[in-house]
């Protein structure tokens, strides 16, 4: 297969809270390709932003604590680096971007002095002149129109979506090998979103590099993901390509989450039917059952689901397709 | 609209607040006030010489022209003549100014500089042993009447220890360095505890923004993130919090200046209220009302410098 860039292995990251330590991410393993796109979907608190910011190592510190894991970029471990060579791969050869376009940029500096600052950090060869150029290349880049003008713009002169531009312009600055994006598109309108993702997805094919799609919205990783791992309760449940996922799921969470997605297919829809949902709540992470996350929701769940376990370990069922449920061994 | 032209009309809207400012001063001390010459004159004056000195101090012309009296004083600092020392009020003033200034300026910048640097220092190690005991004692500090303070100081420290000159003042540089430096002291430890909580509110409202946690993603340095990008939008609420402070500082530390006996503004406004002394209480009000409304346009003005997000419409 292509390029192996980071690879991940039984990362657990815990927080320690006044009600007492909470496993938020729990044995996770991921590994991201070259010019690939693995999408992370999940709940909200099934952990997927807190693995992302554990491979950043950007969880606060406290509450929070990589526990375990390890994390290996290009064959670096980055669990094992000092902060100062951290931050150099920061925002240079891995960057991220997030759900909140309308507050992740600093109000009261201009988008191209916050461009040029990346540039400054990381390229330090680069002189004024040329900080500047490359910023307003990288607007013109991210689909900014007038880019000449709109770099001496602070925040609040820009839209939401052209603010998500602004990010992504900053992110991908450094060239990094990977970029991970965490709801990129969640907070924009339906037809902002379809651009932003086209845009990102047109950059990927140009620089070459790898993409972690953070999303809860399947629909988003039909479109951009070529690898897909579903999350719960911190662990993932079921990976594999885009099409073992949306073509063969295993998990019963998984075809719970693919049969909850409403479809307009007029041979079959009927206006009667209700949509199907994943009946009961996402169990607290402070009482989690023992066994199986997903047992109380789950409709296959048989009382093997219900024992402890040491691990409930992914198991792959074809090639490059594993699931953690006893059902689809 | 540029940043001249916005302070420019900002400017001219003082005159009509000046005018108010006036009206209100007049009504509270021509009107509400009652008649200064039964205070001046005491209980035994007869009524021929009480208005012999109403007119002598032209209390007994048209309330307009009285009330044109403090407008013109407004625009042109001329505030007449104490009742008591017959001395200009300005020159008056003037004279008390500079050893006001000895006292609250060192005193306001260093406090304000130490309580800034204290609450940037205290965020980057939020939650941990050092802010709690930071918290601590500024609480503590605040806690403590001013009285106990200066007589603590006075007592033990200026003459118990001999460490500092207990009171009295003498003008010219140097001179004077010996007998301000324990009020100065003094008004940095009251200060410092209210000072250290307010700015450090504020980092750690900025220091959970987004902003922040991209400015990480980027791979700065906490200290850049702080100095450069959390410090910059904490001036906002900062230079509110500053600058409304200054035109408190034309009035002069009344309490400290009474008790190490610095003849400093607060002194003359202290000695003008116990002696009735109108024509200078007047002079005071009117000062640190038109230094209030400047510091106030100064304030909108520096918002505008300071925040992109601010329109000069």
């Amino acid at each position: 297969m292509a390029d192996k860039i980071l690879d991940v292995k039984d990362l657990v990251v815990q927080f320690n809270t006044d009600r007492g330590v909470v496993t938020a991410v729990d044995g996770v393993s991921l590994e991201v390709f070259k010019g690939r796109t693995l999408g992370i979907v999940g709940e909200s608190g099934s952990g997927k932003s807190v693995t992302a910011l554990a491979i950043m190592r950007l969880i606060p510190h406290p509450p929070g604590i990589i526990k375990n894991g390890v994390v290996k970029f290009r064959g670096e471990s980055l669990l094992d680096k000092e902060m100062v060579d951290m931050r150099k791969i920061r925002g240079n050869k891995i960057s991220m971007i997030f759900q909140e376009p309308m507050t992740s940029l600093n109000p009261v500096f201009t988008i191209g002095n916050q461009i040029e600052e990346v540039l400054e950090l990381h390229q330090s060869d680069l002189s004024k002149e040329q900080r500047h150029k490359k910023a307003v290349e990288m607007l013109s880049l991210v689909g900014i129109p007038s880019p000449e003008k709109r770099i001496k713009e602070y925040p609040h002169q820009l839209s939401g979506g052209m603010r998500q531009r602004v990010m992504i312009a900053i992110s991908l600055a450094c060239e990094p090998d990977i970029l991970i994006a965490d709801e990129p598109t969640t907070a924009l309108d339906v037809t902002i979103q379809a651009q932003i993702l086209e845009l990102m997805k047109k950059l990927q094919k140009e620089l070459g590099m790898g993409i972690i799609m953070i999303t809860h919205d399947l629909g988003v990783v039909a479109e951009t993901c070529d690898d897909v791992a579903v999350m719960y309760c911190g662990k993932i449940v079921e990976q594999g390509t885009a099409d073992h996922i949306f073509n063969n799921p295993r998990h019963p969470y998984t075809k719970g989450l693919l049969e909850s997605i409403p479809s307009f297919d007029a041979t079959t829809g009927d206006a009667k039917d209700r949509l199907p949902t994943i009946e009961g709540m996402v169990p607290s992470l402070f009482e989690l059952p023992e066994g199986c996350s997903f047992q109380d929701r789950c409709s296959k769940c048989i009382s093997q689901c219900r024992q402890p376990q040491e691990v409930l370990a992914l198991k792959e069922v074809a090639t490059g397709h594993a699931v953690s449920c006893f059902n689809h061994y | 609209m540029n940043i001249y032209s916005y302070t420019f009309r900002r400017l001219l809207y003082v005159i009509p607040v000046v005018l108010g400012v006036s009206l209100i001063i007049f009504v509270l001390f021509n009107l509400v006030a009652g008649d200064p010459t039964a205070i001046l004159l005491g209980k035994h004056a007869s009524a021929s010489q009480m208005a012999e000195l109403r007119h002598e101090l032209g209390l007994d012309r048209p309330w307009l022209a009285q009330y044109f009296d403090v407008v013109r004083s407004a625009f042109t600092f001329d505030f007449g003549r104490s009742w008591s020392t017959k001395q200009e009020i300005f020159e008056m003033i003037k004279a008390g100014a500079i050893p006001s200034l000895t006292l609250s300026f060192p005193a306001f910048f260093l406090s304000t500089v130490l309580a800034i640097i204290v609450s940037l220092f205290v965020s980057f190690y939020r939650g941990g042993v050092v802010d709690r005991l930071v918290v601590f004692v500024c609480v503590a500090l605040m806690s403590i009447s001013s009285l106990a303070y200066i007589l603590f100081g006075q007592w033990f420290l200026a003459y118990y220890l001999g460490l500092f000159e207990i009171s009295g003042y003498e003008s010219g540089f140097p001179y004077f360095i010996p007998y301000v430096l324990l009020p100065i002291i003094i008004w940095m430890v009251l200060s410092v505890g209210p000072d250290v909580r307010f700015y450090r509110t504020v980092v750690l409202d900025e220091i959970y923004q987004d902003y922040v946690r991209t400015a990480r993603s980027k791979g700065l340095s906490e200290r850049v993130i702080l100095f450069k990008h959390v410090l910059k939008n904490a001036m906002i609420p900062i230079i509110t919090y500053v600058l409304i402070k200054i035109p408190f500082l034309i009035l002069g530390a009344l309490l400290l200046e009474s008790f190490f006996s610095i003849p400093g503004l607060g002194s003359i406004t202290l000695n003008a209220i116990n002696g009735s002394d109108f024509p200078v209480i007047k002079a005071m009000t009117i000062l640190s009302s038109i230094a209030y409304i400047l510091f106030s346009v100064f304030t909108d003005v520096m918002y505008c410098l300071v925040d992109p997000r601010v329109r000069l419409k």
